[in-house]
């Protein structure tokens, strides 16, 4: 078997005691155990990077509640009608035949860091030597007046994508001629950063086929952002008169929704609405504050391996972790999960340790073939992921340019896909 | 790989400069070269499919090297592959190849 370096930490007699007592903890199984909470971008992929690269070395276990993953990148796509839905669905099966995952679909509700066991919903504990957190985004509760989960049938957020996308879809489609879509965007930081505006343009592409006089309202607290330049350009080009966003020198920010009446008041004016899109504010997934892992709304990092501040055996991955320059990204947390894979590997069995290296791209679709995007390289850096340089799409490229970086997103859909789920 | 760095430098003596002749020189650790590929496997599938992402398994070393060298050093040009290859010395450019060479497409790493 391997033995955990952990074990060699004492000198002399006291190595013999730190000898037996992990063997205690892993009796009747031997082999070091890592725990993957969330089976998305970041958790799919840690698991079948130690799964594959130990060779059976460490038990690998993935608790994630749904059977079909939906992703949240490109779901944009199926609202503007260029994806099926169940284009977005993947399945844990190879993860499991063929990586030797064990693949637990149920919710991880606790984490008890002195025995180092998390709990699941079910009921079970599962034990582990290290534990990798990489639960997504929860909303920041009152974050919008007047929305909470229990509306979300009503105002959905399709944040999350899955049921809440479809109902988005649906709701879209059944606009009255003329109707209003009001989005109310997210204040920073948030998960994929040019998501809204990417879906802005998405259902203005909707709408402009079935529904060529409805209207979209964005009320967003944020002065700027991402690729603002290149969206505006796009809704100015492709949808005319369509789009209006008021920022928050207009009372973006101060926007209260009342769900029974459909209507959104954005400072004092009151709108009636036919779809409300509330993508309220964001935190790290719940199971990262049950770990006490979090510091505010997120759960700050170690660069060098994405081990959490709070605790050397709990790394956190994506959306949740506050790691510093990167985006919240699908894209950066699969490259955050091949960094702390190599890491943990390397923890548990003495593989060799590479230093860290993240990138990211993140592409919207304004469109049809006409894709925009922007990326860069990051390294560890003054006790965070620090960007290192960067690239981004510009006004004005011919259509040639932005087809080729469509299908460049569509090869990294592919791409990234298989590198999560075998 | 130093013999094979020479006789592609026979073969291409146009191509080569002082700067391509100690990359091509390189000896490629293929370890690293795996760990730095998960980098690359974000969007080039490790199967060798192509969906609007060209393939990179079963290159050529000197190839791929060259490749890796010109995307560095912005004679050709790519936004994503400048900024990552920029990034990344003869070793590693060196560690890759050697890795990417040992699969073949339709493998499964």
């Amino acid at each position: 078997m391997n033995i955990n370096r952990r074990l060699f930490m004492g000198t002399g007699a006291a190595a013999t005691v730190a000898l037996s007592a992990p063997m205690v903890r892993a009796a009747g199984h031997g082999k070091p155990r890592v725990v993957v909470v969330g089976g998305g971008a970041g958790g799919a992929t840690a698991a079948r990077y130690i799964a594959k690269d130990s060779e059976g070395a460490i038990d690998v276990t993935l608790i994630e509640p749904t059977r079909t993953y939906y992703t949240c990148f490109f779901s944009n796509l199926y609202l503007g009608g260029f994806k099926e839905f169940d284009d977005l669905g993947h399945t844990y099966g190879t993860l499991a035949s063929a990586y030797g995952i064990n693949v637990v679909h149920d919710w991880a509700v606790g984490v008890d860091r002195d025995a180092r066991t998390v709990s699941l919903a079910g009921g079970a504990s599962v034990p582990y030597d290290k534990l990798i957190l990489s639960p997504g985004i929860d909303f920041v509760e009152g974050s919008v007046p007047g929305w909470d989960i229990s509306v979300q049938n009503v105002m959905p957020h399709a944040f999350k994508a899955g049921s809440q996308t479809e109902l988005l879809k649906a709701q879209v489609e059944a606009m009255p001629e003329g109707g209003l879509f009001v989005m109310i965007a997210p204040p920073n930081p948030y998960r994929c950063p040019p998501g809204p505006y990417e879906r802005v343009s998405m259902i203005a592409h909707t709408l402009s086929k079935i529904n060529p006089s409805a209207k979209i309202l964005i009320a967003d607290p944020k002065e700027k952002y991402s690729k603002q330049g290149l969206f505006e350009a796009a809704w100015q080009k492709y949808y005319p008169g369509m789009i209006e966003r008021l920022g928050p020198d207009f009372g973006g920010g101060n926007v209260t929704v009342d769900p029974s009446a459909m209507t959104v008041d954005i400072d004092g004016e009151v709108e009636q609405a036919a779809v409300v899109n509330v993508i309220p504010a964001m935190k790290a997934g719940r199971i990262a504050e049950l770990a006490g892992v979090t510091d505010g709304n997120w759960a700050p990092i170690n660069p060098e391996d994405m081990s959490s501040k709070a605790d050397p055996d709990i790394y956190v991955l994506g959306d949740a972790a506050a790691q510093g320059d990167m985006p919240k990204s699908g894209f950066a947390a699969n490259s955050q999960a091949k960094v702390c894979a190599n890491a943990v590997r390397g923890a548990l069995t003495e593989s060799r340790v590479f230093p860290a290296k993240y990138t990211n791209t993140c592409w919207s679709l304004v469109s049809e073939n006409d894709g925009i995007k922007v990326g860069a390289s990051y390294e560890p850096a003054e006790g965070k992921i620090s960007s290192i340089e960067g690239f981004v799409s510009q006004t004005g490229e011919d259509a040639a340019v932005r087809q080729a970086t469509y299908e460049e997103s569509e090869g990294w859909y592919a791409g990234i896909t298989a590198d999560m789920f075998g | 790989m130093r013999a094979a760095a020479i006789l592609a430098l026979c073969a291409f003596p146009a191509f080569a400069n002082e700067a391509e002749e100690l990359l091509l020189a390189e000896t490629g650790d293929a370890e690293y070269g795996e760990y730095l590929a998960s980098e690359c496997t974000s969007c080039h599938q490790i199967s060798g499919a192509m969906d609007g992402i060209p393939p990179i398994v079963g290159w050529d070393e000197i190839a791929f090297r060259l490749t890796m060298h010109h995307f560095r050093n912005k004679t050709r040009e790519h936004q994503a592959m400048n900024v990552i290859a920029a990034r990344l010395g003869d070793e590693e450019i060196a560690a890759l190849s050697a890795y990417f060479a040992t699969l073949n497409p339709e493998d499964d790493g």
